[in-house]
Order: C-alpha cells, then sequence, then structure tokens
C-alpha cells in the first residue's frame, strides 16, 4: 500500500558507530525490531509521561505492550539528558510509533523516534564530551527543556561569566578608587546572561522543520547527533 | 580524535556503496509514476499528454499498464472518475486505417480484470469495492455493458442471503454493490428498472434484520430494555440505503450532482469496439475459523476477526456546513473520505494533505473556496459545505465508531493533530466546534465508550496544542452532580492532562473555580506516592521501616523473608493479633517494596525483578510458603496494597497491575475480581463502603487484565504455530536426507512418532492459557451481573442498578444523583464489555452463560431481563 506515498515506519539513516553490524545486517535486525530510539526529549519528562504517551501505540490485545522504557542519562551527572529508549513486545508496535507518536509533542515538545537495535548495556548514557548526547554539545541556540545552551556554548559562557567576576576581583573602595578619565565617560561594567536552568518549553514547532532539514543536510553526522 | 575521524571515513564508503546500491528508474517506473500521479497538477491539461505517453511505449505492456491502472484506482479512490476518463480516451481509436490493430483501452480493461479477481479470491474488500466503481464509471463511459454490470452488483447483493453471513460481510458487501449502484444507476435504471430495484429491496430487507445489533453499538448508552435507536444516528448501511432511495426515486438523475462524471464531457458513449462483458464472479466464501484449527493454519497467527457490528458515524455539523451523510452527495463524500483515511494511514502527514485537497476531486462548488484561493466555483445551491469541517467530522467520526475503530485509535488523534498543523486558522475552528458539540452530547447519554475515546482524544490533542482550552464555558457545569457524565469527562481529561504533562502545568490552565478542591476537578496535590506507613505516628511505621531498610541495603528476597516471618510472629504476640496479621504484612512489604521503586516506572521494575522470589512468596499466601499458584486473598491483599500506595496517582495502579501480571505475580482474573470489588475506592469521589461505581479508570483496570489474558493465547498459538513449522521442516528435511542415502540402511521412520518437545510444552502452555482467558471473562461477567442484578443481600449493591433502566427514568435524569448516575454509567460499561469481547465470548458462549445466567430462569427481573438480552445480542443469539 505504498505506491502513493512513502510510509513513515522506515526507520532513518542513522547508523549507530558502535554497534558492530554492516548496514544490511541492520536492517534486517530493524526490520524485526520492537525498541526504540526517542528523542528530543526534555531533561524534565519523566519515564511515566514516555509511558502514557507510548501506550497509546500499544496491543495488549494482540500480546504486546510496553517491555521497559530505559532513560537516556548524562554520563557524568546521572541525570535525564533527553533521549530514551522504549521496548515494546512486538515489532508492529515499533512501527505504529513511527506512525503516529513520531513528530508529534510529549511535554510540549516535538519528539523524534526511530526503531532501534535494541538496548545494549552502556546505551543508556550520553555520547557527548560533556556527558550528555552530542547534539547538545555544539548547539547554537538556547533551549530551556534542554538545559539551556549547548554544552560548548555552556562552557563559554561559564568561562566568560568566570572571566567578568574574576575582572574586578581587585576593586577597592574608598576615595581614589575609580579613576576621573574625563567628561562623559561612564563605566559599564560586564554585562551578564544569566544561564537559567529553570524549566523550560520548546519555544516553537517551527523549530522543528529548522531541526530536520539540518538532520538531512548532516547525515553522515547523524549518529554524532543522536547519541 | 582519531576514531571520530576514522568514523567518519567509513561512514562516507558507508552511504557511498548505500547510493551505489540505489535502483535506477527504468522508464516503466518513470511511466508507472506518471499513472499513479495523473492529474495532481491540472487533470485536463495532463489528460492528452498522459494518454500519449501510454500509446507511445515501446514495447507494449498491458499487464504493466493495468497494474498501474489497478494501484491507481485502489488506492487513489477520490482519483476513480479521471481514471476512467483515461482508459476511456485509451478506446479512441487515432488510426481508424487499421480497423484490425486490437484498441489499446480494451486490452487494458480486460486484463485489468484479472486483477479485480484476484482481490475478489484474497477477499480485499477495499481492493474489490473501488475496483467495482471503476467498472460502474465505465458503464457510464459505454465500455462496460449494464447487463455485465448489474450481474456483478448481483452477486454481491446475493451474500446479503448466504445462511448466518456474518455483519461484517454483509455490510461490505452490500457497501460494494450500493457505491456501484450510485455511480451506474443512470445506465443500469434504464437498462433494467426492475433489476436495480430488487438491488436495493434486497439490501433494506437485510438492514432491517439487524436492529437488534444497531441498538447496541448506536453511540447511546441509554439503558433500558427498549430497542430504541435514536433518530439523529448514522449507521453507514442505512446512509448508503437512504441515499439510494433518494437516487432511485428520480431514476438516478441525481447521480450527475453527486459523481464527477468527466468521461461524458467530451466524447461518445458508443464505440467500434462492442461493450466489454465483466466475467460472471461469485463472492468467495467466509474464511471460517474453527477452534483448534487455528493455531494449525498458522498464518493468520490466531488474530481474532473484528468488525461484525453496524458502523455508526458522530454526526458534529449541521446539514449546511457538512454533508448530510443520508444524501448521494453527503454518502459519497464521506465514503471517499473514509477510504482515504484508511489507504494513508501509512503516513498520516499525507493523509492530512491528500483530505485537505479532495474538493480537486469532487464537483467544483462542492466545498466554499480556501479563504484566499483564486480558484472562483459558483456556490452550488445547497452545498457549499465546509472543508475543514467536513474533515473533522469524519475524522471524529471514523474514531468514535463502535465497538471499535478499524485503525488504531491514536492514528486519528494524530491525523487530527497534522490537519490543525496544515491549516490552523479553519482546521482549529472545526476541531473547538467539535468539543463542544461532544461535550453537549455527554448530556444526551453518549455511550460511555465513546466518551473515554473523547476524552483521550481531548487530552492528547491539547498535548499537542499547549493544553489551550477555554475551560471557563464549562464552570457552570460544576453545579452538576459529581457522577454526571460532563463532570466525569472533565475530571478524566484533567488527569489525563496531568499524565501527559505535570500538575502545575494543567492547574494552570483552569479557572479559578475548577482549582477548587471542592470542584472535584482536579488533585490539590501533584499525583505522587502514598506510602502508608510513613507517618512515624502510625502504629506499624516501625515495622516498615525495618522491611524498607532491608530493601534500602539490597537485603536479598530470602533475607526479607525470613525477616516477614519474625514480623509475623512478632504482630501476631502483640495486642494487634486480632487483626488479619497475614494482610498486614502483605500490605507492609508490598508497599515497602513500591516505595523503593517509586522514583520511576525503571526503578518499579528494578524493585519487582530484585525481589521476584518474596513476591511469589507473598502471593502464595503463607508468609513463607512458596510455590503454587497462589492464594486468591493473597493476591487481592496485593493488589489492594498497590492501590492503596498509588492511590493519588491511577495510572501508576494500572502500571503496576500490568507489571505484577507480567511477572505472573497475579493473573488477570485477580485482577478482574479485585476491581468489582475495591476498584472504585482508588482515587476516586467514592467513600469506601458505597456501592460500587464502575467507571472508566476501573474499566481500563478491566480492560487490561481481559487484554493480557488475551494476548498471551495469541502468543501461545503463535508459539505453537512456529514450533509446528519448525517440526515440519525438520521432518521434511530429515526425509530429503533419508532418500538420498540409498545405499546406507533404512531405519524405520521413527522420527515422525516422537514430538517435539518444545512442541508439548507450548501446548501445555496454550492450555493453560486458554482456562485462564475463560476464567477472566467469565469473572468479569460474573462482576457485571451481581452489580447490576444484585441478588437480595449482595455486597454493597448498587440500590438504582435497577430504577435507571426503567424508561421513564431516563427522562427524570435532572434529579439523578450519584447512586443513578454510577448505574448508568456500569450499564454502559456492561454494553462495551459484551460487544468489544464478542469474539472471546462467542468462544464460550454456552458455557458461560449456563454458569451465569441459568439463575435467572423464571424469574422476572428487569435487570436480568436487559444483561441477558444484551448478552445475546453480543453472541449473536438474538
Amino acid at each position: 500500500m505504498a505506491h502513493v506515498v512513502t510510509p513513515l515506519d522506515q526507520p532513518s539513516n542513522y547508523k549507530d558507530s558502535q554497534a558492530r553490524v554492516d548496514r544490511s545486517k541492520q536492517a534486517e535486525l530493524l526490520g524485526k525490531s520492537s525498541t526504540l530510539y526517542i528523542g528530543n526529549l526534555s531533561f524534565y519528562t519523566t519515564e511515566e509521561q514516555i509511558f502514557e504517551l507510548f501506550s497509546k501505540c500499544a496491543n495488549a490485545e494482540d500480546g504486546g505492550g510496553i517491555k521497559r522504557i530505559i532513560m537516556g542519562l548524562d554520563k557524568n551527572t546521572r541525570t535525564p539528558c533527553g533521549f530514551c529508549f522504549v521496548e515494546y513486545y512486538t515489532h508492529a508496535e515499533a512501527l505504529a510509533c513511527m506512525r503516529f507518536a513520531s513528530g508529534t509533542k510529549l511535554d510540549e515538545r516535538i519528539i523524534r523516534c526511530d526503531l532501534d537495535l535494541g538496548y545494549k548495556e552502556g546505551r543508556q548514557f550520553g555520547r557527548g564530551k560533556s556527558g550528555g548526547q552530542v547534539r547538545d554539545e555544539h548547539r547554537q541556540d538556547y533551549d530551556p527543556g534542554r538545559g539551556g545552551w549547548g554544552a560548548q556554548a555552556q562552557r563559554l559562557e561559564i568561562e566568560r561569566r568566570r572571566e567578568v567576576e574574576e575582572r574586578y576581583a581587585d576593586a577597592q573602595d574608598g576615595p581614589g578608587a575609580v579613576a576621573g578619565g574625563g567628561e562623559d565617560w561612564k563605566d559599564q561594567g560586564g554585562s551578564q546572561v544569566e544561564n537559567k536552568l529553570k524549566r523550560g518549553r520548546s519555544p516553537d514547532d517551527d523549530g522543528e522543520q529548522a531541526r530536520m532539514a539540518q538532520r538531512s543536510r548532516l547525515d553522515d553526522d547523524m549518529d554524532i547527533n543522536r547519541m | 580524535m582519531s576514531y571520530r575521524y576514522g568514523g567518519n571515513r567509513k561512514r562516507y564508503r558507508d552511504d557511498y556503496e548505500d547510493r551505489r546500491r540505489e535502483v535506477i528508474e527504468t522508464p516503466e517506473d518513470r511511466l508507472k509514476t506518471a499513472i499513479i500521479k495523473f492529474g495532481e497538477v491540472d487533470v485536463v491539461e495532463e489528460l492528452p499528454r498522459l494518454e500519449q505517453q501510454i500509446r507511445d511505449f515501446q514495447p507494449l505492456n498491458i499487464p504493466f499498464l493495468s497494474e498501474a491502472l489497478r494501484i491507481s484506482v485502489t488506492e487513489q479512490p477520490y482519483k476513480i472518475p479521471f481514471y476512467a476518463t483515461l482508459l476511456r480516451n485509451l478506446y479512441n481509436t487515432p488510426d481508424s486505417i487499421h480497423e484490425n490493430t486490437p484498441v489499446l483501452g480494451r486490452l487494458i480493461l480486460e486484463d485489468f480484470w484479472k486483477g479485480f479477481q484476484a482481490y475478489l479470491d484474497k477477499v480485499a474488500w477495499r481492493e474489490t469495492r473501488l475496483c467495482i466503481q471503476f467498472f460502474a464509471h465505465l458503464t457510464v463511459a459505454g465500455l462496460i455493458s449494464p447487463e455485465s454490470m448489474v450481474a456483478l452488483l448481483q452477486s454481491f447483493v446475493a451474500v446479503l442471503d448466504e445462511f448466518g453471513v456474518s455483519h461484517g460481510r454483509a455490510k461490505k458487501a452490500a457497501q460494494a454493490a450500493g457505491e456501484g449502484l450510485i455511480i451506474a444507476g443512470p445506465v443500469l435504471k434504464a437498462h433494467s428498472p426492475s433489476s436495480v430495484n430488487d438491488l436495493i429491496t434486497a439490501m433494506h430487507t437485510y438492514s432491517e434484520s439487524t436492529t437488534n445489533a444497531k441498538w447496541l453499538v448506536a453511540l447511546s448508552s441509554r439503558a433500558s430494555n427498549e430497542i430504541i435507536i435514536p433518530e439523529n444516528a448514522h449507521e453507514v448501511l442505512d446512509s448508503l440505503l437512504n441515499a439510494l432511495d433518494i437516487l432511485n426515486a428520480a431514476d438516478f438523475a441525481g447521480t450527475v450532482d453527486c459523481i464527477p462524471q468527466p468521461y461524458l464531457k467530451d466524447g461518445a458513449t458508443t464505440f467500434d469496439v462492442p461493450k466489454y462483458d465483466l466475467p460472471s464472479v461469485l463472492v468467495p466464501p467466509e474464511i471460517i475459523e474453527v477452534e483448534g484449527i487455528t493455531s494449525e493454519a498458522g498464518s493468520d497467527e490466531g488474530r481474532i476477526k473484528r468488525e461484525e457490528w453496524p458502523e455508526y458515524y458522530f454526526r458534529v455539523f449541521s446539514n449546511d456546513v457538512s454533508p448530510d451523510p443520508t444524501t448521494p452527495a453527503g454518502y459519497v463524500i464521506r465514503s471517499n473520505l473514509v477510504d482515504t483515511l484508511d489507504i494513508f494511514e501509512i503516513n498520516r502527514k499525507e493523509s492530512a494533505r491528500l483530505l485537505l485537497e479532495y474538493p480537486k476531486w469532487n464537483l467544483p462548488g462542492t466545498f466554499k473556496p480556501k479563504p484566499g484561493s483564486t480558484i472562483e466555483h459558483e456556490p452550488v445551491v445547497g452545498k457549499d459545505w465546509q472543508l475543514d469541517s467536513t474533515v473533522i467530522e469524519t475524522i471524529l467520526g471514523a474514531y468514535l465508531v463502535l465497538p471499535q475503530s478499524s485503525q488504531k485509535p491514536i492514528y486519528y488523534i494524530s491525523l487530527i493533530t497534522e490537519l490543525c498543523k496544515l491549516s490552523p486558522s479553519t482546521a482549529g475552528p472545526a476541531v473547538g466546534k467539535s468539543i463542544r458539540k461532544l461535550y453537549s452530547a455527554l448530556a444526551e447519554s453518549l455511550d460511555v465508550e465513546v466518551a473515554r475515546r473523547f476524552a483521550e482524544w481531548f487530552a492528547v490533542h491539547m498535548s499537542n496544542f499547549g493544553f489551550q482550552w477555554v475551560w471557563k464555558e464549562w464552570v457552570p457545569d460544576l453545579l452538576l452532580s459529581p457522577q454526571h457524565p460532563k463532570r466525569a469527562f472533565i475530571r478524566r481529561v484533567v488527569e489525563l492532562e496531568i499524565r501527559l504533562a505535570y500538575h502545575e502545568r494543567i492547574l494552570k490552565t483552569l479557572p479559578p473555580e475548577m482549582e477548587d478542591p471542592e470542584a472535584y476537578v482536579i488533585s490539590e496535590q501533584a499525583p505522587g506516592a502514598a506510602f502508608e506507613y510513613e507517618d512515624p505516628s502510625h502504629p506499624h511505621h516501625e515495622a516498615a521501616q525495618t522491611v524498607l531498610n532491608l530493601f534500602r541495603g539490597r537485603a536479598n528476597a530470602e533475607d526479607v523473608i525470613t525477616h516477614l516471618d519474625t514480623l509475623k510472629s512478632m504482630l501476631e504476640a502483640s495486642d494487634e493479633g486480632h487483626m488479619d496479621v497475614d494482610s498486614l504484612v502483605r500490605s507492609i512489604a508490598v508497599q515497602s517494596l513500591l516505595n523503593i521503586g517509586s522514583r520511576s516506572f525503571s526503578h518499579l521494575l528494578n524493585g519487582i525483578e530484585r525481589y521476584l522470589a518474596l513476591l511469589r512468596s507473598l502471593a502464595s499466601g503463607g508468609v513463607s510458603s512458596s510455590g503454587g499458584q497462589g492464594n486468591a486473598k493473597a493476591k487481592s491483599d496485593i493488589l489492594t496494597a498497590v492501590a492503596s500506595f498509588w492511590r493519588r496517582n491511577r495510572q501508576m495502579v494500572g502500571i503496576v497491575f500490568d507489571k505484577l501480571m507480567q511477572y505472573q505475580i497475579v493473573d488477570p482474573t485477580d485482577v478482574v475480581g479485585w476491581t468489582f470489588v475495591n476498584g472504585s475506592i482508588v482515587g476516586g469521589v467514592r467513600e469506601p463502603g458505597m456501592p460500587l461505581n464502575l467507571s472508566v479508570f476501573e474499566w481500563d483496570l478491566l480492560k487490561g487484565a481481559l487484554d493480557k489474558a488475551n494476548g498471551r493465547v495469541i502468543i501461545a498459538r503463535r508459539k505453537i504455530a512456529t514450533l509446528r513449522k519448525e517440526d515440519d521442516d525438520a521432518r521434511a528435511r530429515a526425509k530429503a536426507k533419508q532418500g538420498m542415502e540409498v545405499d546406507g540402511e533404512i531405519k524405520p521412520d521413527e522420527t515422525d512418532n516422537v514430538e517435539n518437545p518444545a512442541l508439548e510444552t507450548a501446548l501445555k502452555a496454550s492450555e493453560s492459557l486458554v482456562k485462564e482467558q475463560k476464567a477472566a471473562l467469565s469473572r468479569t461477567l460474573e462482576g457485571f451481573i451481581s452489580c447490576l442484578a444484585p441478588p437480595e443481600g449482595g455486597s454493597n449493591p448498587n440500590p438504582n442498578s435497577r430504577s435507571v433502566i426503567d424508561a421513564a427514568a431516563w427522562n427524570n435524569r435532572a434529579t439523578w444523583d450519584r447512586d443513578d448516575w454510577n448505574a448508568w454509567e456500569t450499564w454502559g460499561w456492561y454494553r462495551q464489555f459484551v460487544r468489544e469481547y464478542a469474539p472471546y465470548l462467542r468462544k464460550y458462549t454456552n458455557t458461560l452463560e449456563t454458569v451465569s445466567f441459568s439463575r435467572f430462569e423464571g424469574v422476572n427481573d428487569p435487570a436480568a431481563d436487559l444483561l441477558r438480552k444484551l448478552w445475546h445480542i453480543a453472541t449473536g443469539q438474538e
């Protein structure tokens, strides 16, 4: 039934760089897989929220159901870092998620589902340098649901702030501590950007389009993006 | 880092290989694509071009062309009239000199028929029906003889007269014939008025015989012994018949107003070649599933057949906004849209796009132009409908069909989301109006299952659109009884929204009147755990702490069991010896374990898995004794402890019950039994000791248990089928090998008689799972009966289960209070139980009936009568 349109339940181009299977073997395995990778989660989304949405793709009457959920964690801080695996009992349920859940919102973020080879020890941890997912390493936008700026940007941010904080550590008080310097000049001090870590939301759906476009453009960066 | 570099290189090579493996598009592929995509830009412009492209294509390959056409017709039903035009044009013989050259169009049509026959042999109903539509168009275009078309339709109507025909089969056959008749009617009526009248009469006769079944699925939960079908209900076959009656009354002059006939625009309907006579067909008989043989068939994997019911569609809008589906134009539009929905289930985004493009394929002026559209059409009087409203209404209608929708419910939900994203300014308001319409229907006996799905859609939809709903407009309804369907709906939706988001987020969206705890809309606290022994002043706080500490220290299960034994003796020795110490110890143990696992679903699973031995021991009754199938009281205690611990979070109750069944600590039957006795004390507005109210929460628990029991049987059947197949293959191989060794000793065929031990185990497992399935169904039926027709002196019977089914009671519903609404809702879930699980219940009809209904023999009890009547209809006895 797929002559007119492409089904949504096709696996993406993602290739796990640490899985020791070739592409054709991978395709064969994905053709039977009952595990999904779920991406673009908020760091604050709970397993129960995930359960609620994904149970709608379950089919208990057919012997299915949600087997387990494996939350993706930052390998340093052991806190959720925005992805998870959902494992069902049947392949059909995983396909249903690809069709009906992928690209819809959970916790007010558009999530992405992909068929997955299945959980292996260690895969629950982010593979980014900073402990989280690689995609959060170089991210340039401010995403309050995923810890604000990307990890690299955050590092820059922290660096900048430290500089700012240290700069005037030698400031003195009393008369003469501040130079006159001539008229009309005003000390501007350092501007600070507060790094909000408060729970936040993705600003707009439109972000999805941009993200998806970026995704297909950087196809060979896929596994970097994903894990 | 170097690995990245290397990794990259490897990936490049990989992708390169992928690209190389890509299939190169052949000229045939290109033509096929051109045929499938026909008309997408401008059908009038493209027609001569495509015709030429087909004529020019060398070498001539008729099966290829007819296959492309078959795909086009069966996967794009809205384009069928235009494909008929294409084929008609391929009948033109531009080169009249060569009279002997066969007509291309005719060759394609003859080959197309073979494909139709293949669909029919597979009993692929939708494809068969869409091909019939195509043939009907060709009949009007003059390509097919009317007598053979009438014969084709007759063979489908003949299905309705088959002995014991299932409703699903009859419905589909009638739709196939009826839709063909709407299209070909003008020609067929002129050809043979009596045959046309006979076809319609036969369909009427069938439809009239299904009144009882209709009553069970008519979207209304009016509990009463009277068989009343609501006047505004729209059953699909009745709508079709009504449309046919309208058309037939005017000898199908109306067809032209509801069906595009582009093939009549230019060109004659007479050709040099004689009209094609469709060969006669016989609709193949139904595949009958015989109990026990199913597993041997293997291929269907024991899937249960559904769709045995009349189909009612919920109507949202008035006839000037969306078409009345009982009129010819309205029926055709809905049929087209529903087919589109079903076909494009594989890609909801494309589905949404195609639905919004639908007006392009219908007659001009049918729908209002899109705002800002440049195409101008004179609106047609009586039409000029709103597209988005029509599409949303159709999707909701299909979503709310009882007892189950044909596609997964979440498909319809995410399809509506896509429509709202594609066309927010028009689809959004249509969604809002639909919600209001359904909400007001809640007060007019909207079926409880329809209400359940409405709430589910509402919550998921809102989750996709920032939880923005104007709750304020429902504030006045807070004056209704807390059990009134509208208030139950509000509560349910808020609960589901919280599950998808979190408590404060949803609280923020509600008006102050609804935040008030007295309003019973939202709980004061976020739904957390409620560890009974948390409070240091609790008499068993200390005892629970010792157990909790063992769990925290990851003590092994045996040590915990030993400790619980000690605890038990200690409690027995103390002055609390008079109470049920076994229950107390179970409660302490289970709640402490849940407390350890309360941080997340994964923590729960870890906790259960680490202490499986302990849980099994608890479930087996005596705290320390082990083994056995468990003890009903002990298992009920475990479930009670779970419900108590998660009383503020009903989602978790469902999850824990599910996993306790999965790990075989409790059985589905235990959950069913527990639910009927204890269910509604969990987080509801009912106080303990009050009559049982089977609300949607309890229904979810029952459904979870029944589906688990049924699903296990299916898994077991599949396993047997696989093992049998492996066995057969192994034997075949062994035989082949033996045959090869001609010179070797010929051993007697021993291997044949030895049963595969794995198969034997699987057969035994299946046997006990079937037993459990039957027990779960039986327990559910019993539970409903003891709720709804309680015997004298039954435990907390609902006093009003009999009075609410009185014919006059419904009209007094303004005075209904808690017990009335509870009874009404419980009746509603009983209806859903018998119709949703009918395929399973039918397997055990006789046993279950004897067990559950014989006690009412000769008893004059309206509740018993209604229970039995619904049961009989569902099991196909009435």
